[in-house]
């Protein structure tokens, strides 16, 4: 879109491109002989991966000049000036095609609803209007501010109105005239003429984000800080099969479709049911309910975890029978055997408990190794913080250049970004039904693992001054591995969702 | 702003002792020390004639924000009105006084007075603020009629 844009290739690149030293983006024919294991792909006539999808990062400039290039675009059609077309493609949220044939239909409707005065010469501000009183304070001194309406109001109460809009409610695209029941809109000219410039500052700045806010295809970055919006033409209906992962030029990765962190490789609903499962505790509550029962004199929560029925409340020493939970005097004779229920219900009653505890232990597989990848993460992040130093130092008393130390850096960089597919690859595979095809997803998830791993105890290693080309050696190469290796898992369950190969256990499309 | 709300108020008053629609009353509370109290205004709100409303006069108090007119007064039924669209404390629930919605600094007493009144005998069964009157208008018109005659009977002036 313009030239501070750039294209995922280019930042997919630049990740590994010292590191296999290869262009992958602008010769496919070299991609092909170079890059093996995805010239498949590339045979195929894609140019993409089936995990990466096609997106432009906007700075504020190009935000600015898209608006004006459509505004122009529309003056000349409908032959108004540039702020007049701006005003008018707001209030139709930007759809030309729209606003020109409603504007053909009935121009005078759809100015009125904008808030558009063509007679832009039309004074705003009247100096002591005879017999003018405002029908907020009730002065009469002062100079009057009124729309086409004719509903005037004294300066400094238009002011304080139009501020309080914009600046407590961010209102930006449709003040109407402060009279009750008017619904003339107020116009930026007005606008432009009445409050101070901070307001009038604010109001531009509402105006650029409810563009991006507007258009479907873009969307703000969600780094704190950042400013810049992208953009990414497909279709949300696709956001079932296809995880749009974008990179702002920020370096900030994120899901297009819910403006979350990176995802990968799991859709954007299966995220949303994961973390609800995670954040709600049905799962403690369904442990207590397959594993606990409560005294029935003093309520504690007791797990019975052996030997027979009859139990004492280690707090209240109140004897009774786990099965009926009843006093345990009333037994009588039939010691440690309860005839009071019949054989059926308890049985039941175990059966339940098994299922709880099955779906209660393969909830707690995934979860496990969900939360473990990201704590991983932040230790392997940790310990590149010290190596760091280490390196620094080195860097003074050896002769390694700044460049040859950087591959620390880029070893720790592909880890974590590993550890966050590895670890939705379990959200992921929580959700999975068994069928043949997810045994080669478990594959496939099973080596990035254990090339994750190994890298990552590679760099927990001592550095010796003498083995540092050794271990240098040694990093790239796994650091080459593991990128491919998270390259192969991507690829393939990416395909699998265009291609609907995945069986899911729960309904996805319903959210 | 606190200059322009109480000043405001003053004027509202004034034009209100003018010229207010029959059946209405509008009045500052007192303070102790006997002064007027603008910022919490007593009103009383007539049903209109011909509805089940007729015969009532509901009573109201209106308090006034530090920043009003820019933003809107709390309007609350005392004692809580069977009304589809007031809340169980008695706070009205109208467009008009929402400062997110419809409410314009140039709204005074006497139109948010009639507001209330047209809101009346015709609620708005898009932003229900009580279930027992809700429900009833909804399910049972009947039955519901019956609660408004008494209730205007039991608010007989």
């Amino acid at each position: 879109m313009s030239s501070g844009s750039m294209s995922e290739d280019e930042f997919i690149g630049s990740d590994y491109d010292d590191l296999n030293s290869q262009d992958e983006e602008s010769d496919m024919e070299y991609e092909q002989t170079e890059d093996i294991g995805f010239s498949e792909v590339v045979t195929e006539g894609q140019r993409r991966r089936a995990y990466e999808v096609e997106f432009t990062v906007l700075m504020l400039a190009d935000i600015l000049a898209a608006q004006a290039s459509a505004a122009s675009h529309v003056a000349g059609i409908l032959g108004v000036t540039q702020e007049q077309a701006t005003a008018l493609l707001r209030s139709f949220k930007w759809n030309k095609e729209r606003l020109v044939e409603r504007y053909m239909d009935n121009s005078q409707e759809i100015l009125d609803q904008a808030g558009v005065d063509l007679n832009d010469t039309r004074p705003r501000v009247f100096d002591r209007p005879e017999g003018f009183t405002c029908g907020i304070c009730f002065d009469d001194s002062g100079s009057a501010v009124g729309l086409r309406c004719n509903h005037l109001f004294c300066q400094d109460c238009y002011s304080n109105y139009l501020t309080q809009k914009i600046v407590e409610e961010g209102e930006c695209r449709r003040i109407g005239c402060p009279e009750a029941r008017c619904n003339v809109v107020v116009d930026e000219q007005t606008i432009k003429k009445v409050v101070p410039p901070s307001v009038l500052t604010r109001y531009h700045h509402f105006q650029d984000r409810a563009y991006v806010e507007d258009l479907d295809n873009l969307k703000w970055c969600p780094a704190p800080n950042c400013e810049n919006a992208v953009e990414c033409r497909l279709p949300h209906s696709s956001f079932l099969t296809i995880v749009p992962t974008v990179q702002c030029a920020c370096g900030y990765r994120f899901c297009f479709g819910c403006s979350m962190g990176d995802h990968q490789p799991a859709p954007c609903s299966l995220v949303k049911m994961w973390q609800k499962k995670c954040a709600d505790d049905s799962e403690t509550a369904n442990w207590i309910s397959a594993n606990t029962k409560e005294c029935s004199k003093c309520q504690s929560t007791i797990e019975k975890n052996g030997g027979c029925n009859h139990m004492t409340c280690r707090k209240c020493k109140y004897e009774f029978c786990w099965v009926c939970m009843g006093p345990w005097s009333e037994h009588g004779t039939s010691w440690y055997n309860c005839n009071r229920y019949e054989e059926s219900s308890s049985t039941d009653a175990r059966d339940q408990q098994a299922k709880s505890r099955a779906s209660l232990e393969r909830y707690l597989h995934y979860y496990n190794r969900f939360a473990n990848h990201e704590h991983s993460a932040k230790l392997d992040r940790d310990l590149y913080m010290k190596t760091e130093k280490k390196m620094e130092e080195m860097q003074r008393t050896s002769d390694l250049s700044w460049i040859e130390v950087q591959f620390l850096k880029k070893a720790v960089d592909v880890l974590t970004s590993c550890r966050m597919t590895l670890r939705w690859t379990y959200a992921f595979a929580f959700y999975l039904a068994r069928n043949n095809t997810t045994e080669l997803f478990e594959d496939n998830q099973r080596d990035l693992e254990v090339a994750v791993e190994a890298l990552s105890e590679l760099l927990e290693k001592p550095i010796e001054r003498e083995k540092i080309a050794e271990l240098r050696q040694q990093v790239l190469d796994k650091t080459v591995y593991v990128g491919s290796r998270r390259e192969v898992v991507l690829e393939d369950t990416a395909k699998g969702l265009l291609e609907a190969r995945w069986e899911f256990n729960t309904n996805v499309e319903d959210l | 702003m606190t200059g322009i709300c109480q000043s405001r108020l003053a004027e509202e008053r004034k034009q209100w002792r003018k010229d207010h629609p029959y059946g209405f009353y509008a009045r500052p509370e007192k303070k102790p020390d006997g002064t007027l109290d603008l910022m919490n205004w007593q009103v009383g709100i007539p049903g209109k004639p011909n509805t089940p409303w007729e015969g009532g006069v509901y009573k109201l108090v209106l308090i006034f924000p530090e920043d009003y007119p820019s933003k809107p007064p709390k309007c609350k039924f005392v004692p809580p009105l069977f009304h589809p669209n007031v809340y169980p404390s008695g706070t009205v629930c109208l467009s008009i006084l929402n400062e997110e919605e419809g409410w314009k600094p140039a709204i005074t007493i006497k139109q948010i007075l009639l507001g209330i009144q047209d809101l009346l005998n015709d609620p708005n069964p898009e932003s229900p603020a009580q279930s027992e009157a809700y429900v009833m208008f909804k399910k049972d018109k009947v039955s519901y009629e019956k609660r408004v005659r008494q209730q205007a009977k039991d608010n007989a002036p």
